[in-house]
């Protein structure tokens, strides 16, 4: 009976503990953080030699799925570590299915880690520097810790990074184009006698004659097709992920917002998705399809596949092997228009607050981001077993299946000046014809708009933004698919959904700090 | 006197030691994981920072629920909400006792365990495959229904853009996913009558209809009142694994199928606030105990032995 009473007092001391010390956990880390900002430079010894001598255990998140040869490349990459700042990188994944809820998690829940995948717009960049959960990153941190980043990494990545002019993140450094084309039948364009899709006209002309032969083209309504066409882009940080308002990426005298439901353009567009929709150029079931977007073309449903170049380009291939006959090609449906490229903050790695070690993350964020040999291991994965080099700048595909080229989300500290590119033996006219756009779209960089780095910060405004969006799916995802019965109704109904919920709040707010911002920047 | 009290409640302490030792888990559990984390409840009055934390961030008053009345959907899905409940709780609990009747009715002991089974498989698939299978069911491309029909010579039907179809297909969708489980309480539940109640009842000359309306039901009448008294706590909580697999992103369907899980979802998914999706949560658990109360109550008037409390 004793060892009961025991047993029990035991538990109960145990229960109150696991309580009292999650109670004050939160306390102390606030207090912690407060200091981290102005310490780390202080690391460095007078001479400037960092002081490497106690090794250190870094843990960096990273989004997707671990591969199976993911640790034995990691291991190779440690050996490098070890040598070179005497530190390991551990990485755990949150997959992409879970990413959306567990990344807050992280954060909320204390864990302790110290380096982190972030995206601007797409993986949590704004929100969490919003709450707090990133590492302000000093111009002299960067330059002490990771000066060969500092040295590769243009200006205009880091003005992108900045929130309230504090960098939080190290951008990645390649020219990413954020337009997507399309990977189209060849076999299907003649069978229609359309001989070339560059511009909207022609690709809806090419849909409707899809649709009149029982084929579907898109998966989706061609919405962003639409207003790339007219020059605009999405803007940052605005609802729906930014397609609420756009601005005219195209012109940089142009300073004004649209906002989609004061723009004729977003009417028109309406009527003519459901004049493509009634046509059947898309599945009236899109708006509940789970399907992959290459599903579609790979197994014949669609006649195109609207994607990035690069997997346009992957799955045309794809599709070619094993339908020679279709003849898959790639075209861009806004071919008149300069184009643009992603901001640098697209992909990047930011450091925890509240990692004990954030100098010796960002010393080895800067040999993954600058050592080639590094570099090559997480891209690519081990020489000899993955890839194998060709020349000094170009690798050749040994085996794909347990790595994979770019796939281990190593995109955070993409580097072009020092990224290999594939050497393909046999080429296809798929191949050069990619090759073919590509060297055309380098060459016809659109000029900076001064809105491309701008990123809406919703706090001000957090009521009405959240109203705002618990109303957009009801109308906007029916309209951009051409699913409603009256367009001009559902738009009505639409405007006044959003006004009720405080859009013009939001919208004032916004103008607001893009002037602000605006005048920031012409005043440097 | 006094004294006298406190040393029975020793007296009966120690006399019940093995019982309480064994109700001891299940008191720590619920105080660990029911009763710690309801100090939660602060957040929804926070405006919530990862720095601060729980207890470290700034307050903000009420000023976390206003989205949600602001919006202008909070009527259309609290409305939503409760009416799918509602519909929930009183076909599910009928069909389960009628069920669980049949069963105990049924002479082949095979028979009935198979059907059981098979009865109950519903209940570990996960909603999202049920979403996936509805899809497969209801699309108008390659859709099972679909091609019956057209196989039939009908009409196209599509599912997916007409959302009078919807409350059907979501109560059809519950119904068959729960009816295995829910059946069993009510199985054990006319298991645990005395026979020998029946057996008085043949001699008299019931049938087995007479049987079961006039031994049957009203013998299991107290399990049927607690176990609707408990879901009818639940009442303002939409399932949004439900809502949010069957109907995804189709706004088409929002007018009857948007529920306030899945609104709060769409509001909140792109800001990850925590502060607003507590206040939701509080919402829904205020009013939530307020029915239950309301409704524990307006069964005692009828009869005390079925309240819960």
């Amino acid at each position: 009976m004793k060892k009961m009473k025991k047993a029990i007092a035991l538990l109960m001391a145990l229960a109150m503990t696991a309580g009292i010390a999650s109670g004050c956990s939160s306390g102390e880390t606030s207090s912690g953080s407060a200091g981290s900002e102005g310490s780390p430079a202080s690391a460095a010894s007078e001479t400037g030699e960092i002081d490497t001598s106690e090794p250190v255990e870094l843990k960096m998140y990273l989004i997707g799925d671990r591969t199976p040869d993911f640790d034995a490349v990691y291991d190779k990459i440690n050996e490098i570590l070890q040598e070179e700042i005497n530190a390991t990188v551990s990485v755990e994944f949150l997959s992409w299915g879970e990413h959306d809820t567990k990344y807050s998690l992280l954060f909320s829940g204390q864990e302790d880690f110290d380096l982190i995948f972030t995206a601007s717009s797409w993986a949590h960049y704004e929100q969490t520097v919003a709450l707090g959960g990133f590492a302000p990153l000093s111009e002299e941190f960067i330059q002490t810790y990771a000066p060969d980043i500092w040295e590769v990494v243009p200006e205009i990545a880091w003005e992108q990074a900045k929130i309230g002019g504090t960098i939080y993140m190290v951008p990645n450094y390649s020219n990413e184009f954020g337009q997507d084309v399309m990977a189209v039948r060849g076999d299907l364009m003649e069978k229609y006698g359309v001989e070339e899709i560059i511009n909207w006209d022609e690709m809806k002309e090419f849909a409707i004659a899809a649709a009149a032969d029982g084929m579907y083209t898109f998966q989706y309504g061609p919405w962003y097709q639409y207003f790339q066409n007219e020059g605009l882009s999405t803007l940052g940080g605005a609802p729906k992920a930014g397609e609420l308002v756009l601005y005219n990426t195209q012109d940089p005298e142009d300073l004004d917002l649209y906002y989609i439901l004061d723009w004729d353009g977003f009417a028109d567009y309406c009527h003519q998705a459901k004049e493509m929709a009634d046509a059947g150029c898309w599945s009236p079931d899109a708006l509940n399809s789970t399907d992959e977007r290459q599903t579609g073309l790979l197994t014949g449903r669609t006649a195109a596949m609207v994607w990035n170049m690069g997997s346009c380009l992957t799955y045309g291939r794809q599709a070619n092997q094993e339908n020679p006959d279709w003849d898959v090609t790639i075209v861009d449906p806004v071919s008149d228009l300069p184009k643009k490229v992603n901001p640098y903050i697209n992909n990047g790695v930011a450091i925890n607050a509240n990692s004990q070690n954030k100098e010796r993350a960002m010393m080895a964020l800067n040999e993954f981001y600058t050592n080639p040999e590094v570099y090559d291991l997480a891209m690519l994965g081990i020489e000899g077993t993955h890839w194998e080099a060709v020349g000094d700048d170009q690798y050749k595909v040994i085996d794909e299946s347990n790595y994979g080229v770019s796939n281990n989300c190593n995109w955070g500290w993409n580097n072009m000046t020092i990224q290999r590119t594939e050497y393909i033996e046999d080429r296809t006219a798929l191949d050069d014809t990619y090759d073919a756009m590509m060297d055309e779209w380098n060459a016809n960089i659109k000029e900076d708009h001064i809105y491309d780095g701008f990123n809406f910060d919703n706090t001000n405004v957090a009521t009405q933004v959240a109203a705002v969006e618990a109303n957009i799916d009801t109308y906007y995802n029916p309209l951009i698919n051409g699913l409603v019965d009256d367009v001009d109704a559902t738009i009505e109904q639409f405007k006044q959904a959003l006004e009720a919920a405080g859009i013009r709040d939001v919208l004032e707010e916004m103008e607001k700090q893009a002037s602000e911002y605006v005048a920031s920047k012409q005043a440097e | 006197m006094k004294g006298n009290r406190v040393k029975g409640f020793f007296k009966k302490f120690y006399l019940y030691r093995v019982f309480l030792v064994m109700l001891l888990p299940a008191v720590l559990y619920t105080l660990i994981f029911s009763y710690y984390p309801m100090t939660g409840i602060v957040l929804a009055f926070k405006k919530y920072n990862y720095n601060g934390g729980i207890w470290g961030s700034p307050w903000n008053g009420l000023e976390n629920f206003e989205f949600f009345f602001s919006s202008g959907q909070a009527g259309l899905v609290t409305r939503n909400t409760v009416l799918y409940n509602i519909v929930f709780i009183i076909l599910n609990a009928v069909v389960q006792i009628a069920v669980a009747i049949l069963l105990t009715e049924l002479t082949s002991k095979v028979y009935r365990k198979v059907t059981q089974s098979l009865m109950f498989l519903p209940y570990f698939i996960s909603w999202v495959i049920v979403g996936i299978m509805a899809f497969n069911i209801f699309s108008s491309d390659y859709g099972f229904m679909n091609n019956i029909i057209t196989a039939l010579g009908g009409e196209k039907v599509l599912f997916y853009t007409t959302p009078e179809i919807w409350p059907f297909i979501i109560v059809f969708f519950n119904l068959w996913k729960n009816i295995g489980y829910g059946s069993v309480m009510y199985l054990a539940a006319i298991m645990g009558i005395d026979t020998s109640i029946y057996e008085a009842a043949t001699i008299d000359g019931a049938n087995v209809f007479q049987r079961i309306f006039h031994v049957t039901i009203p013998m299991i009448m107290p399990t049927t009142v607690i176990l609707l008294l408990l879901s009818v706590g639940g009442i303002f909580k939409g399932n949004f694994d439900l809502f949010y697999n069957l109907v995804g992103s189709n706004g088409l369907l929002y007018n009857l199928t948007d529920v306030i899980d899945t609104l709060t979802f769409r509001a909140l998914i792109s800001s990850n606030n925590f502060g607003m999706a507590s206040a939701i949560g509080l919402y829904q658990s205020l009013l939530c105990f307020i029915t239950v109360v309301a409704v524990n109550k307006l069964v005692s008037l009828y009869d005390k032995d079925y309240t819960l409390f």
